[in-house]
C-alpha cells in the first residue's frame, strides 16, 4: 500500500458551523454521509433507512447521518431534521445503546457532490469514526441492509473499499457499461461492476486519504467523485470488495443536466487519473474478480425507453461538423472507420459500432487529452455523439437478449479493452517525446493478473 | 570648345568621386554590417534549433494548442519557426544598422521609424496572432456545443465566432498601432449592432410564429428531456 494516514495527516478543518453541530454529537463509530440537492421526495426514505440501518445492525455503536446539502430550497434539509423512526415497526433484536443523531448542513466550495462528499469526510475524520458509508439522496430501493453491506466489510473483514453491485436494467447505466467500468478494468485490473455506483462503504484509512489528496477543487467535485474514489482505492491498493444490494431504482435526474457535460466530468477524471497513475496501470496486465458479499436474487427493474433514431441523429451531425475536431484527437484509422460508420446509420437495423473500434476511440481521445491538455475541454465533450453511437449500437445488438446475455456483451467489450492495453500504451508513450515515467510492458510484467473462469458472486 | 567639355568631364568625374568618397565608406561599412549581422542570424538560428529542442519546445506548443494555429498537418517543428523568426529579427536589424551607416537625414528617418515602429508592430502581431488562437479555441468550443444540443448549422456558428474573435483582434491591434482606429472601431460596432439589429428584427417579425410553435412543441420537449434524463444514470 501507497498510504500511510497516520504519517501524513490531513491539514483540514472543518467550517465554523459545523464545527458547532459536531461539537454536540461529540463521538461516533460510523457516519453514513447524504449528499442532497432538493431531494425532498426521496430523502425521508434514505435517511429512515440509514437510521433504521444503525439501529439494526449496529446497536453498539454509535451512529451519525450527515446530510451535506448543496443549498436546497424545497426542504430537504428540514426533511432530513423532521424524520423519525417509528421503533415499534421495526423487529430490533437488541436494543440500540446510542441514539442515531442527525446533521443536515450546508456545503462550502464548488456545488456538486464531490463538495458534499467533502463534508461529510471531514465530520467522519473529527469524530474518529471506524467507517464511513455514503448513499444516494433519491434512492427509492434502499432498506436498512443496503446500510449493513456497505458497513460490515469494512467492519469485519478489513475491506478498505465497499464498492455497490446492483442489478439494473440493460439499458440503464450505459456510462458505467461502455467506459468506466470497461476502462477502469482494464487500467487497474480488478473487475469492480459499478465503479460510479454512487453508494459506497469506506474505513477510515482511506477516506482520511481521500482528505489528504489536493483536488477536492478541480472536476471531482462534481460528477466525477465516484470514479474518483474508486480509481484512488484501487490504484493505491487499498481492499476493495463488493457488495449486492439488490435494484438500484432513483428518482429522475435532473433535466436540466447535459448529458456531455457529465460525460465530460466522468470521463475527464478517468483521464485525470490515468496521468497520475500512470505507473500503476501500465504495470498491471489482465484483470481479476473481487470479492462480492450479498446474497444475490432477481429483481422487478423499471422499463426504459430508448429512442435510437435521434441518437444515430446526433451521430450522423457528429460525422458532418465535428471532423475538425475528431481528425485532431483520432489516429487516422480511427477517424476513417467512424466516417465509414456515419455512412452506414441510414437502416438503424444494421447498424453496429465494432467493440475494437469504441475501445479504440475511447482510448485515442484518453491519449489526446493527454498530448494536448489545453484542448481536453472540448475534446471530451465531442465525444457525446461517438458514445451515443455506441449507445444505439448496443441497444439494438442487446433489443432482444436476456439480463445474463448482456452481461457476457459487456464482458466481451471489456476482454476487447483489455487486449487493446498495449495499444494504448504505445500510443501514450510516443505522445511525448519525453516519457514521464518508466514502465515495464504488461506482456513481460511481473504483476499478470489472471483471468479468473467466471464473475465471483 | 574642347576646354569647355573638359572643363564639364572634369567637373562631372569630380563630383561623382567626391559622392563616391562620400557615400563609399557608408556603403562598405553597412554591407560589412549586413554580411556581419547575416553571418550572426544563421549562427543564432543554428543554437536555437539546438536549445529549443532541448528543452521540448515543440511539446509545450502542442499542449497549449498554438502547434495547431501554426500548422495543422502537424509536419512543421516549432523549434523551426521560432529559430526562423530570430534569423529574420537579426537580419532586419543588421539592414537597418546598416542604412543608419550612411548617415543622411534620409536613413537616420527611415531607421528612427522602423525602430519606433518595430515594437509596436510586434505587439499588433501578437495581439492578432492571440486572436486567431483564442478565436479557434471558442470556435471549436461553439462547434462541439452546437453540434450536442442539435443546432444544425453548428458549423456556421463556430465560423461566425471564430471570424468574430479574429476580428476583435484586428480592430484592438489597429487601434494599438493608431492605424485607421475609427475604421476598424466603426466596423466592429457596425458588425455587432448588425447582429444585435438582425436578432431583434428576426425575434420581433417571427416572435409570434415561434412562440406559437415552442408552445406546442413544449410537452414534446419535456418528454425528450425526461427521455434523455433516462441516459443520464450513470
Amino acid at each position: 500500500m501507497t498510504h500511510d494516514p497516520k504519517a501524513n495527516p490531513p491539514p483540514r478543518s472543518l467550517p465554523a458551523d459545523a464545527l458547532k453541530a459536531v461539537e454536540k454529537v461529540q463521538e461516533a463509530d460510523v457516519v453514513i454521509g447524504i449528499p442532497s440537492f432538493n431531494n425532498v421526495r426521496t430523502i425521508t426514505h434514505v435517511v429512515r433507512a440509514a437510521q433504521a440501518g444503525i439501529s439494526k445492525y449496529y446497536p453498539q455503536l454509535r451512529g451519525l447521518i450527515v446530510n451535506s446539502d448543496g443549498g436546497s430550497s424545497d426542504g430537504t434539509r428540514e426533511s432530513v431534521l423532521a424524520s423519525t423512526l417509528e421503533d415499534s415497526q421495526l423487529l430490533f433484536l437488541s436494543t440500540p445503546l446510542f441514539p442515531v443523531h442527525r446533521l443536515s448542513l450546508p456545503y462550502h466550495g464548488i456545488p456538486g457532490k464531490g463538495s458534499a462528499f467533502r463534508l461529510v469526510f471531514q465530520i467522519a475524520e473529527h469524530l474518529g469514526a471506524k467507517a464511513c458509508a455514503v448513499v444516494d439522496s433519491d434512492l427509492r430501493s434502499i432498506t436498512p441492509e443496503w446500510i449493513d453491506l456497505l458497513l460490515r466489510p469494512v467492519l469485519h473483514a478489513g475491506f478498505d473499499f465497499v464498492s455497490p453491485y446492483y442489478h439494473r436494467h440493460k439499458f440503464d447505466g450505459t456510462i458505467t457499461n461502455s467506459i468506466v467500468y470497461p476502462l477502469t478494468r482494464s487500467l487497474y485490473g480488478l473487475r469492480v461492476r459499478q465503479p460510479i455506483g454512487g453508494d459506497f462503504g469506506m474505513s477510515r484509512a482511506l477516506f482520511c486519504r481521500y482528505l489528504n489528496r489536493p483536488d477536492w477543487e478541480t472536476d471531482t467535485a462534481r460528477f466525477g467523485i465516484d470514479i474518483w474514489m474508486t480509481t484512488i482505492a484501487l490504484a493505491e491498493g487499498f481492499r476493495v470488495c463488493q457488495s449486492f444490494l439488490g435494484a438500484k431504482l432513483h428518482d429522475a435526474k435532473d433535466p436540466g443536466a447535459d448529458l456531455s457535460d457529465m460525460l465530460h466530468q466522468v470521463v475527464g477524471s478517468v483521464f485525470a487519473l490515468m496521468n497520475e497513475y500512470e505507473n500503476v496501470w501500465k504495470n498491471r496486465n489482465g484483470s481479476q474478480d473481487v470479492d462480492l458479499f450479498g446474497f444475490r436474487y432477481g429483481v422487478g427493474l423499471d422499463p426504459i425507453t430508448v429512442n435510437v433514431d435521434r441518437m444515430l441523429k446526433a451521430f450522423r451531425m457528429g460525422c458532418r461538423d465535428l471532423t475538425e475536431v475528431w481528425e485532431r484527437a483520432l489516429t487516422r484509422e480511427t477517424h476513417a472507420a467512424i466516417r465509414r460508420l456515419g455512412g452506414n446509420t441510414a437502416n438503424p437495423d444494421s447498424f453496429h459500432m465494432e467493440d475494437e473500434l469504441w475501445a479504440r476511440i475511447v482510448l485515442d481521445f484518453a491519449v489526446a487529452c493527454r498530448r494536448q491538455p489545453v484542448e481536453r475541454g472540448y475534446f471530451l465533450r465531442s465525444l457525446t455523439p461517438l458514445y451515443l453511437a455506441r449507445v444505439a449500437s448496443f441497444v439494438i445488438e442487446t433489443a432482444d437478449l436476456l439480463a445474463d446475455d448482456v452481461e457476457n456483451r459487456i464482458e466481451r467489450l471489456c476482454a476487447c479493452f483489455e487486449q487493446m492495453k498495449a495499444y494504448l500504451i504505445d500510443r501514450w508513450d510516443t505522445s511525448s517525446r519525453f516519457p514521464r515515467a518508466p514502465h515495464r510492458r504488461p506482456e513481460q510484467g511481473q504483476e499478470t493478473i489472471p483471468a479468473p473462469a467466471s464473475q465471483g458472486g | 570648345m574642347i576646354s569647355f567639355l573638359g572643363n564639364v568631364y572634369n567637373h562631372t568625374v569630380d563630383r561623382i568621386s567626391g559622392q563616391v568618397s562620400t557615400y563609399a565608406p557608408g556603403l562598405i561599412a553597412g554591407l560589412l554590417i549586413v554580411l556581419v549581422a547575416y553571418l550572426l542570424a544563421k549562427l543564432v538560428r543554428w543554437i536555437l534549433s539546438r536549445v529549443f529542442k532541448g528543452i521540448a519546445f515543440d511539446r509545450f506548443l502542442r499542449q497549449s494548442g498554438l502547434f495547431s494555429m501554426l500548422d495543422r498537418s502537424g509536419k512543421t517543428h516549432a523549434v523551426e519557426i521560432v529559430a526562423n523568426a530570430a534569423f529574420w529579427l537579426i537580419l532586419l536589424a543588421g539592414i537597418l544598422t546598416g542604412i543608419s551607416a550612411f548617415d543622411t537625414q534620409l536613413t537616420t528617418r527611415i531607421t528612427e521609424t522602423a525602430v519606433f515602429l518595430a515594437p509596436k508592430i510586434l505587439a499588433a502581431a501578437l495581439i492578432i496572432i492571440a486572436g486567431i488562437w483564442f478565436g479557434r479555441y471558442l470556435g471549436r468550443h461553439t462547434l462541439v456545443w452546437a453540434v450536442n444540443e442539435g443546432i444544425s448549422s453548428s458549423r456556421k456558428l463556430a465560423a461566425a465566432v471564430r471570424v468574430l474573435v479574429v476580428f476583435v483582434a484586428v480592430a484592438a491591434a489597429a487601434d494599438y498601432l493608431n492605424f485607421a482606429r475609427y475604421v476598424f472601431l466603426a466596423s466592429l460596432i457596425l458588425v455587432l449592432g448588425g447582429i444585435i439589429l438582425a436578432a431583434s428584427l428576426s425575434v420581433g417579425l417571427c416572435g409570434h410564429d415561434f412562440l406559437r410553435r415552442y408552445m406546442q412543441e413544449r410537452p414534446e420537449r419535456s418528454e425528450d428531456k425526461d427521455e434523455m434524463s433516462l441516459w443520464k444514470h450513470l
